[in-house]
């Protein structure tokens, strides 16, 4: 499966009378847009906001991340199943608007929303602070059920990017970037003294307000499977949780996925990049155990020689990753897992809740105890309501003068599993 | 039981002692230990001999209660309820997998 994604660089993001996108700048008709997001009846208002890097903004309580997209060549739409027809995407072209993000904002379980600081000691820790950011503060019907709330937030992030896509659709990228894996034969043939390598990308999936959908079906309810590395790309994975800030990947992330882009690279020289193999990280253990076999065996069947395997969350989901790595690795495919630690305020303690002495090669994304001060803000987006009250604050995490005190866990995706973020460590 | 998610991940470790064996992960869910005053386990109805994978990954559960210490805030109301949703459907997504239809054991 071929892609060829056109990068389109956004270099401003302003609103306006009518909606357009030229010369890099992206100028937005909130009323146009407003009642669009109207339409579902789940939604009383919709505020929007822009959000500059370097900015002295705090966003927060932020739900997902995502990155407008559209598709101009080739079958399907972005994010198949759920905005586009449910046609498998992956070829032709794509357009991605970079530079930007679609941010969505709402209260919809208090404790597990994100902080993204548009400048500070803050934004090193999330990628979010490099983007203009349009925000989407989303108020519910009262009385709405708090999984209707997400559904209904998810849709609205989702249906923005894909309106602002639809404006670039005649736009000239930056730059282009070709990915291409080919059929299983046609790896074997041409590369054939490289070692296959896979990727085993675990989804967040144990019940409501914990999941991802794929094609739009609920990850929770699939059997691992393949996808092509182009069909992330085209948004066949997008995020509906609202877990833990720092380690969840949003929408964004599974558009972007580092990984792959990364196994992209050497794909050719150094290895033979054969595809990803999604599974899912339930609370059913006897699910778990169908799903680790299944994905194991998946792996087997194409003949790979390594593996990488990335996390999404932390605790239950350990237990996961550690037996795709151990029943990987006793079928001689070697693996290197990515995930984060929860150490300790001091990084002294056990970093996961499971382990394995074949979990011999291990990538942290940080750890999420590590406390943290975020400095007061000039502008709020969102409310600072929940920041005493979020995973990874304190009753002490506001403080008079505004500032916070909590643990790297309340940043969107300060210990991201995919490894997408800036800071590293020797 | 009335007490806190660590007394409840100690009471199952009894039972698995006694045999039952664990059907869901006892760190279910994203929220932590030290931040939900709920925990739900389903363990089977059956017991016979003490299964030890039950009992490695309880015993590895507590650890990891034990690391993060106790419940540092008094939540609201509002959260609490929070707290309750998110436990509540973490079981029913286990109760759906499991073909739970109100009677049957396991």
């Amino acid at each position: 499966m071929k892609l060829e994604l056109g990068y389109v660089r956004v270099s401003d993001v302003c609103f306006g009378d009518s909606s357009s996108f030229r010369d890099g700048v992206l100028t937005l008709d909130t009323e146009a847009l407003r009642s669009m997001l109207l339409e579902n009846e789940k939604i009383a208002d919709v505020r929007f906001e822009i959000a500059k890097p370097g900015e002295r903004t705090r966003i927060t309580p932020v739900k997902d991340v995502i990155q407008p997209r559209v598709k101009v060549e080739g079958p399907g739409g972005i994010f198949p199943g759920v905005i586009g027809k449910v046609d498998t995407v992956g070829s032709g072209k794509t357009y991605a608007l970079e530079g930007m993000g679609v941010v969505t904002v709402g209260k919809i379980v208090g404790f597990q929303e994100g902080i993204i600081d548009m400048s500070g000691p803050g934004a090193d820790y999330t990628p979010f602070s490099k983007l203009i950011n349009l925000v989407l503060v989303i108020t519910p019907a009262e009385g709405l059920p708090q999984h209707e709330y997400e559904q209904a937030v998810r849709l609205a992030g989702l249906k923005t990017a894909a309106w602002i896509g639809e404006l670039a659709r005649e736009a000239v990228p930056s730059r282009t970037v070709v990915y291409e894996t080919p059929g299983i034969p046609e790896g074997l043939r041409r590369y054939p003294e490289l070692p296959r390598v896979g990727y085993v990308l675990m989804l967040q999936s144990q019940g409501l307000l914990h999941d991802t959908y794929v094609y739009g079906v609920d990850a929770k309810k699939i059997l691992p499977t393949l996808l092509s590395p182009t069909e992330l790309m085209d948004g066949a994975v997008i995020s509906g949780n609202c877990v833990s800030a720092c380690d969840k990947n949003t929408t964004y992330h599974h558009l972007n996925n580092g990984v792959i882009e990364d196994l992209y690279a050497k794909h050719g020289t150094e290895l033979n990049f054969v595809g990803v193999i999604i599974t899912n990280e339930t609370v059913y253990l006897a699910d778990k155990q169908r799903s680790s076999d299944y994905t194991a065996k998946l792996c087997e069947f194409l003949g790979l020689d390594g593996a990488i395997i990335s996390q999404e969350g932390f605790g239950n989901p350990d237990t996961d990753l550690i037996m795709n790595c151990r029943k990987l690795e006793a079928k001689g495919i070697k693996t290197v897992i990515i995930t984060d630690e929860y150490a300790g305020r001091d990084g002294r303690s056990q970093s996961l809740a499971d382990s394995d002495p074949a979990a011999d090669a291990c990538v942290t994304g940080g750890n999420a105890n590590m406390p943290i001060t975020l400095p007061p803000m000039d502008r709020v987006i969102g409310t600072l309501d929940y920041v005493t009250r979020i995973a990874g604050g304190s009753e002490n995490s506001l403080q008079p003068d505004g500032s916070i005190v909590a643990e790297l866990q309340v940043i969107t995706g300060a210990t991201n599993e995919t490894g997408f973020n800036r800071l590293s460590a020797r | 039981m009335d007490g806190s998610a660590a007394a409840v991940l100690l009471a199952v470790r009894d039972l698995c002692h006694r045999g039952h064996r664990l059907l869901t992960h006892p760190l279910a869910g994203s929220v932590k230990p030290n931040e939900t005053p709920y925990k739900s386990i389903l363990l089977s109805d059956a017991a016979s001999g003490t299964d030890a994978d039950s009992v490695q990954l309880i015993e590895k559960a507590i650890a990891v209660s034990d690391q993060f210490g106790p419940i540092r805030r008094n939540w609201r109301e509002r959260e609490l309820l929070d707290f309750q949703t998110v436990d509540a459907s973490l079981l029913a997504a286990a109760l759906e997998s499991a073909g739970w239809n109100g009677n049957n054991t396991f």
